[in-house]
C-alpha cells in the first residue's frame, strides 16, 4: 500500500533534543507545578469505584515519602527500595518518593512467589520495600533471607475516598479473603507518608545533590524466562531520554495537560512504566490506572466513565477487547491513537481495531535494556503492517551476523543498538553485561530485517526460531497467519523434535469459533504458506500461558512438550 | 399486617433498590441488551413463561384459595430483582448474563407484568383480584428512581457504585425488616397456615431453579450460564410484590394476600444462599479441574 521510499545504506539516527531536566526529580517538580490542579491519577475498579491523585497531591505525597526514606528509615542516595505493587495510586506516590529520596526504585512484579521474591530483593540488596497488603504474606514468609529493614504496606484502594477505599477494602479482606494476615513489622504507606511529613516538613529537593543523569533511578528486572532474572540499570538520564525519544514520535497526538491515558499494562513493566507513566506524567496527563485487566470486562468501567484519549497494551490486549461486546459496539469517541508493543502485534489485530476505533495503532520496539523503546511506527505518516517502524531520534541500529559483521541489505541479522536509552549493565553481573554489551552496542537476540526505507521488521527472537530441515521457520510468522482465520481468537507457534526433518511446527490454538476444526487451519494454512513452514501438529486450547502483561509464553508450551517426550 | 409507617418505609426502600438497580445499568446496556437476541429470549421466557406457569400450576395442583393463588401468582409474573444479581456474583456466576436477563425483564415489566398477571388471575374472583392497572402504575412509578440512578452512576461512578452496592444488600435487608417485623407478630398465623402455602411460597423458587435451569440446557447454554440463568429464573423481586400487595389491599385481605409475597421472600433468602453455595462450590471444581488439566500437562519444576 504504502510504498517505500529506497534511500542508500545506513542512515545516520534522527537528531534528539536532549532532556530539559538533569533527572526524574526535577522533570517532577515542574510537571507539577505547571499542571498543579490537574488529575494526575485516577485508579479505577472494576465495578466503577476509584480514587483520584492530583498533580499536587503527588508532589506532595512523593515528597513526604522521600523524608520517610530518608529521614525516619535513614537510607542513603543509591540505596535500593523494592516496590511490589499493582496498578495502583500507591505506585506513583511511592516511585516518585523513592526517585526524590535519590535511591533506586526496584520494580517487582506483585504475583511473584516467594522464592522470586527472595531472589530479587537479595539480588538488588533492596534494604526497604512498598508491598500491598494482599501478597504480605510471602515476603513474611522470605523477609529474614534479605537486608530489608523497612518494611512500608500500602492497600490497593489507597487515597481512595474513606467510604469508597471502606467498602473496596471489606470487600477484598471479607469476602474474597485476599487481603492475608501477617506478623510483619511494618508501617502502612499513610502512617509513613505522616512520619515522613513530621519529621522534614517542605519539599524533597534537599536530596537532589549529587544526583545527575548518571545516576541510578531503576533496577528492572529481565530474563527471568531464560534461567536467572538480571537487573537492568537504568539511569535518570537514560528514562528522560527515552521519554524524550518517545515523544518524538508521539507529540504531534499528546496535547499537554489534555490526553486521558488508559494503563491496563502493570507499571512494574517497563513498558507501561516508561511510555504510560513518563512520557504522560511528563505531558500533564490524566492516568486512569486499571490494578487488574483480568478478565478485560473489568476495562469497562474505565472506558466508560473516563474520555480516554490513548491507550497502550499488548496484541492479547487488543485482541481481548475486540472480542468484547461492549467495547465492538461502543467503540472510545475521544480515542486518538494507541500502542502497541511488548510482544508482536498481529496485523489482523491492528487492521480490526484501527478499523472499529478509526485511529492509529502503532507498533513499537524495545526491550528492558533500553528503557525500553527502540523504535516506533510513525503515528501520521505511511506504515506498513508487522514493521517496528525507524529508530527513536538518537538511536543507532545495525543488523549483524553471528559474528558481529553487518548482513547485507533485506537479509535477517540480530538487532544491535546504541543510543543515550541503552542501560548501564546488569546490576552487579560484569559477564553477563559483557555478552549483551559490546562496545557500546546492545546486542538484543532479536533477528531483525531492514527494509529499503529503512523500516525495520521483526522477524523473531532468535531464540524461539525453528529449524525445519535446515529451513529457518518464524514462528511469528506462523502465528500471524493462524491469526488472520475469523475462527482463531490467538495462536502460538513452536519447535518440537522430529525424528524426519529435526523439527517441526507445532501450533497451540484457541478458538473464537468453537466449531472450528484442524483441516480448516490446514487449508487455512496451506492457501498462505509454504509447506516446510506450515504446522504439523495442531492443538486447540482454552487459553495460553501468557506473561504478566500478556506476552505468550512459548518456553511453557516448549517444556510441555520436551517433558511429554521424556516420558515417553 | 404492616403498619402504614411500615408499608411507607418499605416504599422507600423499593426506591433505594431500584435506584441501586438503576445504578448498576446504563443505556448503553440496554442497547447492548437488544443486540443479544438470545440473551433477550431467554430473560424473556423465564420471566414471563417459564416462572408464571410454575405458579400457576403450583396454585391449581394445590388448590390454594384465592387469596392465596393471587399472591402466588404475582410473584410469579414479577421481574428478577437486583438480589438475583448479588446471588449470581457470589456463586461465580456469568454476571453479564444475569444482568441482561435484569435489564430485560424490568425493561418489559411495565408492559408484560399487568398483562400475563390479568390473564392468570382472570378466573379468580373479582374482589381478589389485582387490578393490572395498579400494578403499571407501582413499575411505572419505580422507574423513576431507576432512571435517577442512572444519572448518578453517570455523574459519580463513585456514588452509583455505593449506591449499586446499597440497594443490591438492601434487597436482603427488607426481608430481614420482614422477619423481624413481621414473624413474631404473626407467629400465630404461621402456625396455623396450611402446609400447601408453604409448598407453594418455597415451590415456587425451588421449580424455579429447576426449570430455569432445564430449559437452560434445552437451549443449548453451558452449564455455568445454566447456573446463571436458574438462580435468575428463581429469584422473584419479593420485595415488590409485598409493594404492590400493601398498595392493592387493605385489612384483613391484605394480609391473607400478604402472605405468600412475605412467606416467598423469607424462604427464598434461605433456597438462593443453599444454592449459591453449591454453585459456587461446582464452579470453583470446575475452575481447579482446569487449572489441573494445565498444570499437569506442565513439567514438574525437579
Amino acid at each position: 500500500m504504502n510504498a517505500p521510499t529506497p534511500m542508500a545504506g545506513l542512515q545516520p539516527p534522527a537528531p534528539l533534543s536532549p532532556s530539559a531536566w538533569p533527572h526524574l526529580p526535577a522533570m517532577v517538580a515542574d510537571v507539577a507545578g505547571q499542571h498543579a490542579d490537574r488529575t494526575a491519577f485516577t485508579c479505577v475498579m472494576p465495578n466503577g469505584m476509584n480514587g483520584s491523585l492530583s498533580y499536587a497531591e503527588v508532589q506532595a505525597h512523593s515528597d513526604a515519602f522521600a523524608h520517610y526514606l530518608r529521614a525516619v528509615c535513614q537510607l542513603h542516595a543509591g540505596d535500593r527500595v523494592a516496590l511490589q505493587l499493582p496498578n495502583s495510586l500507591a505506585y506513583p506516590v511511592a516511585l516518585l518518593g523513592v526517585l526524590k529520596a535519590g535511591c533506586v526504585a526496584v520494580n517487582t512484579n506483585p504475583l511473584y512467589t516467594p522464592a522470586e521474591m527472595a531472589h530479587q530483593f537479595k539480588d538488588s540488596g533492596a534494604q526497604a520495600v512498598v508491598i500491598v497488603d494482599l501478597f504480605a504474606d510471602k515476603l513474611e514468609a522470605i523477609l529474614a533471607q534479605t537486608d530489608i529493614r523497612h518494611v512500608v504496606i500500602a492497600r490497593l484502594p489507597e487515597f481512595f475516598p474513606p467510604l469508597v477505599g471502606g467498602i473496596v477494602q471489606a470487600v477484598l479482606r471479607h469476602w474474597h479473603r485476599q487481603v492475608p494476615r501477617h506478623a510483619l513489622q511494618a508501617v502502612t504507606l499513610a502512617d509513613a507518608l505522616a512520619l515522613g511529613r513530621a519529621a522534614v516538613p517542605g519539599p524533597a529537593s534537599i536530596y537532589r545533590e549529587g544526583l545527575g543523569p548518571d545516576s541510578l533511578a531503576l533496577l528492572q528486572y529481565t530474563g527471568g524466562t531464560t534461567g536467572v532474572a538480571k537487573g537492568a540499570m537504568l539511569t535518570h538520564g537514560n528514562l528522560l531520554a527515552n521519554l524524550e525519544q518517545m515523544l518524538a514520535m508521539a507529540r504531534s497526538r499528546i496535547e499537554p495537560g489534555r490526553e486521558v491515558v488508559l494503563t491496563a499494562l502493570p507499571l512494574y513493566h517497563i513498558f507501561a512504566f516508561t511510555v504510560n507513566f513518563l512520557v504522560m506524567f511528563r505531558m500533564g496527563a490524566h492516568n486512569v490506572l486499571v490494578p487488574n485487566p483480568r478478565p478485560v470486562q473489568n476495562l469497562q468501567r474505565a472506558f466508560e466513565n473516563y474520555p480516554i484519549t490513548w491507550v497502550t497494551g499488548v496484541n492479547t490486549l487488543y485482541n481481548a477487547l475486540l472480542s468484547e461486546e461492549w467495547f465492538t459496539a461502543f467503540p472510545p469517541r475521544h480515542l486518538k491513537a494507541a500502542g502497541g508493543g511488548g510482544a508482536a502485534m498481529h496485523a489482523a489485530v491492528v487492521a480490526r481495531w484501527e478499523k472499529l476505533t478509526g485511529t492509529p495503532l502503532i507498533e513499537g520496539y524495545g526491550l528492558t535494556e533500553a528503557s525500553p523503546v527502540v523504535s516506533f511506527q510513525p503515528l501520521d505518516g505511511p506504515r506498513r503492517p508487522d514493521t517496528i517502524g525507524l529508530p527513536a531520534p538518537g538511536t543507532e541500529v545495525r543488523l549483524a551476523d553471528d559474528e558481529g559483521d553487518p548482513v547485507a541489505p533485506g537479509e535477517p541479522g540480530e538487532l544491535l543498538l546504541r543510543g543515550p536509552q541503552v542501560m548501564q549493565g546488569y546490576w552487579k553481573r560484569p559477564e553477563a553485561t559483557a555478552e549483551v554489551l559490546k562496545d557500546g552496542w546492545l546486542h538484543t537476540g532479536d533477528i531483525a530485517v531492514r527494509d529499503p526505507d529503512g523500516v525495520l521488521r521483526i522477524v523473531d527472537r532468535k531464540k524461539d526460531l525453528v529449524l525445519v530441515s535446515g529451513f529457518n521457520v518464524y514462528p511469528n510468522e506462523v502465528e500471524a497467519v493462524l491469526a488472520e482465520h475469523p475462527g482463531v481468537q490467538e495462536a502460538a507457534v513452536i519447535g518440537v523434535p522430529d525424528a524426519r526433518s529435526g523439527e517441526a511446527v507445532r501450533a497451540y490454538v484457541v478458538r473464537r469459533d468453537p466449531a472450528l476444526a484442524i483441516d480448516d487451519l490446514r487449508s487455512h494454512c496451506a492457501a498462505r504458506l509454504t509447506s516446510y513452514k506450515r504446522p504439523v501438529h495442531y492443538e486447540f486450547r482454552d487459553e495460553l500461558p501468557k506473561t504478566p502483561i500478556g506476552k505468550i509464553l512459548r518456553k511453557n508450551l516448549r517444556a510441555e512438550v520436551l517433558s511429554a517426550c521424556q516420558e515417553a | 399486617m404492616l403498619s402504614d409507617f411500615e408499608t411507607q418505609l418499605l416504599s422507600v426502600m423499593m426506591m433505594v433498590i431500584m435506584l441501586g438497580m438503576g445504578a448498576s445499568l446504563t443505556f448503553k446496556d440496554f442497547a447492548l441488551a437488544l443486540r443479544k437476541p438470545t440473551g433477550i429470549g431467554i430473560g424473556l421466557v423465564t420471566t414471563y413463561v417459564l416462572t408464571p406457569l410454575v405458579g400457576v400450576t403450583l396454585a391449581t395442583v394445590l388448590n390454594l384459595p384465592p387469596a392465596y393463588a393471587v399472591g402466588l401468582i404475582l410473584m410469579a409474573c414479577l421481574p428478577g430483582g437486583t438480589t438475583s444479581n448479588i446471588f449470581n456474583y457470589f456463586s461465580k456466576g456469568v454476571l453479564s448474563l444475569s444482568l441482561l436477563m435484569t435489564v430485560v425483564s424490568t425493561l418489559f415489566a411495565v408492559l408484560l407484568v399487568p398483562l400475563i398477571l390479568g390473564l392468570l388471575t382472570q378466573n379468580i374472583e373479582g374482589e381478589w383480584r389485582i387490578p393490572p392497572e395498579n400494578v403499571a402504575r407501582v413499575l411505572f412509578v419505580l422507574l423513576v428512581p431507576t432512571l435517577i440512578g442512572m444519572g448518578l452512576r453517570k455523574w459519580k461512578p463513585n456514588v452509583g457504585a455505593v449506591i449499586e452496592m446499597v440497594g443490591g444488600a438492601l434487597g436482603v435487608v427488607v426481608i430481614l425488616f420482614l422477619i423481624v417485623s413481621w414473624v413474631p407478630r404473626n407467629y400465630g398465623l404461621l402456625l396455623t397456615t396450611p402446609w400447601q402455602v408453604y409448598a407453594g411460597a418455597i415451590g415456587l423458587g425451588v421449580v424455579g431453579f429447576a426449570v430455569g435451569y432445564a430449559f437452560a440446557r434445552l437451549v443449548r447454554q453451558d452449564k455455568r450460564r445454566a447456573r446463571t440463568i436458574a438462580l435468575e429464573t428463581g429469584i422473584q423481586n419479593g420485595p415488590l410484590g409485598v409493594l404492590i400487595v400493601l398498595l392493592s389491599f387493605e385489612g384483613s385481605q391484605q394480609q391473607q394476600v400478604l402472605l405468600i409475597p412475605v412467606l416467598y421472600s423469607l424462604f427464598i433468602v434461605l433456597t438462593s444462599s443453599a444454592l449459591t453455595v453449591w454453585f459456587r462450590r461446582i464452579t470453583a471444581r470446575e475452575e481447579a479441574a482446569r487449572d489441573n488439566a494445565k498444570i499437569g500437562a506442565l513439567p514438574s519444576p525437579a
